[in-house]
């Protein structure tokens, strides 16, 4: 598995090919969805980017959409305690 | 509203009340048969990979449980969407109320056998991994998306079911969920074709060439998910391979799969094409 750092700019890198921002305009803090830089649709493409990275399924049934607001929060979320 | 959509509604309505079913009357087997097929061969997600063709008799039979029960857990998350679409849109004056309750009742028919299926022969249903986010709309696109959205998720259903009802090699538990959602798909299908064309023409030339450009561009994005839930890496992990996420983004860009999209949705995009609603045919 990719350490915090790896794992913070894969993220940022996906949304930044998405939204057609450069990476670096990406903080950590950036709202990902309030800012639509992402759509609908393409949540479901994240999640599926965040399980490749974590290695395992999450359960979107028990998720709502803040769980993705900011790399911050999708960090903290699905990884920091996996990484540690 | 139109006239010929108004002719239309009224004899699906009689079809429909014609061919009012119960689905608590379905004869479900304590156990089906191990050395079965549940999906065809020819439909499994890695079919015409090397690995799909690598597979044993037996793990192909695996994969062909597994497939069936990630084609109804998909058909649930999809149905479960429209239920709440058509209910919030029941008895407004410009749309088809008669026929919306039909199209609701007989929905949530078809998840009652997905559902049943997949809990009783897999004890689970595969998750969802769409989430909807709330945003603005342009008069009318909200119901546009919404139909149009609707109507291409059937219009690929639909083939699967089609084949499937009719294919003797798959168990009949299989083929005949497959064969009752077909026949009720045929009318939501016949419905939804129309409004879509009636919604697009109502509401599109009201709309910015922004809202317009943003609407194909949601459309294509759609049409891409909904293919992505075929390649479910929760189904390649209970088959045991390794790495089941990468697995799935390989199995979805192959060659194979390419063109079992291409043949599949084609006609359903061709179709979008000549109702004016795409420019041109989308590449998938």
């Amino acid at each position: 598995m990719k350490n915090e750092a790896e794992i913070r700019t894969h993220l940022a890198h996906w949304v930044a090919e998405r939204s057609n921002t450069p990476p670096e305009e990406i903080s950590g803090a950036t709202a990902i969805l309030e800012q639509r830089l992402i759509t609908s649709l393409q949540l479901m493409e994240l999640i599926l980017e965040i399980e490749l990275l974590a290695g395992n399924s999450l359960d979107v049934s028990r998720l709502r959409p803040g769980a993705f607001r900011d790399i911050d929060t999708i960090y903290k979320n699905f990884f920091a305690r996996k990484v540690g | 509203m139109k006239q010929d959509t108004a002719r239309l509604v009224e004899r699906l309505c009689i079809a429909s009340q014609g061919d009012f079913g119960s689905p608590y009357e379905f004869a479900w087997p304590e156990r089906l048969p191990e050395d079965a097929w549940h999906f065809s061969p020819e439909l499994l997600s890695i079919a015409g990979t090397p690995t799909g063709d690598s597979l044993s008799a037996e793990e192909a039979r695996r994969l062909s449980f597994l497939e069936a029960v990630n084609f109804f857990s998909l058909n649930i998350h999809g149905e479960r969407a429209l239920l709440e679409g058509l209910a919030s849109r029941l008895y407004r004056d410009d749309l088809y109320t008669p026929y919306l309750h039909h199209f609701l009742d007989e929905e949530n028919k078809h998840m009652v056998y997905f559902g049943t299926y997949c809990l009783r022969y897999a004890g689970k249903i595969y998750p969802d991994r769409k989430m909807a986010l709330p945003r603005e709309y342009e008069p009318g696109e909200d119901d546009f998306l919404f139909f149009a959205r609707v109507l291409l998720f059937e219009e690929i259903v639909d083939v699967y079911n089609a084949r499937m009802a009719q294919d003797k090699r798959l168990d009949s538990v299989a083929r005949d969920i497959n064969r009752m959602h077909h026949r009720d798909e045929a009318r939501h299908l016949a419905f939804g074709r129309q409004l879509v064309q009636e919604l697009y023409e109502r509401h599109a030339p009201g709309w910015e060439a922004a809202t317009l450009a943003a609407v194909r561009r949601s459309l294509v994005e759609y049409v891409t998910a909904i293919w992505k839930e075929y390649f479910n890496p929760d189904v390649y992990r209970d088959m045991g391979i390794p790495e089941p996420h990468a697995f799935a983004r390989e199995a979805f860009a192959s060659d194979a799969a390419r063109a079992r999209r291409r043949e599949i949705s084609g006609p359903a995009l061709r179709s979008l094409v000549s109702a004016g609603i795409f420019e041109e045919e989308i590449s998938l």
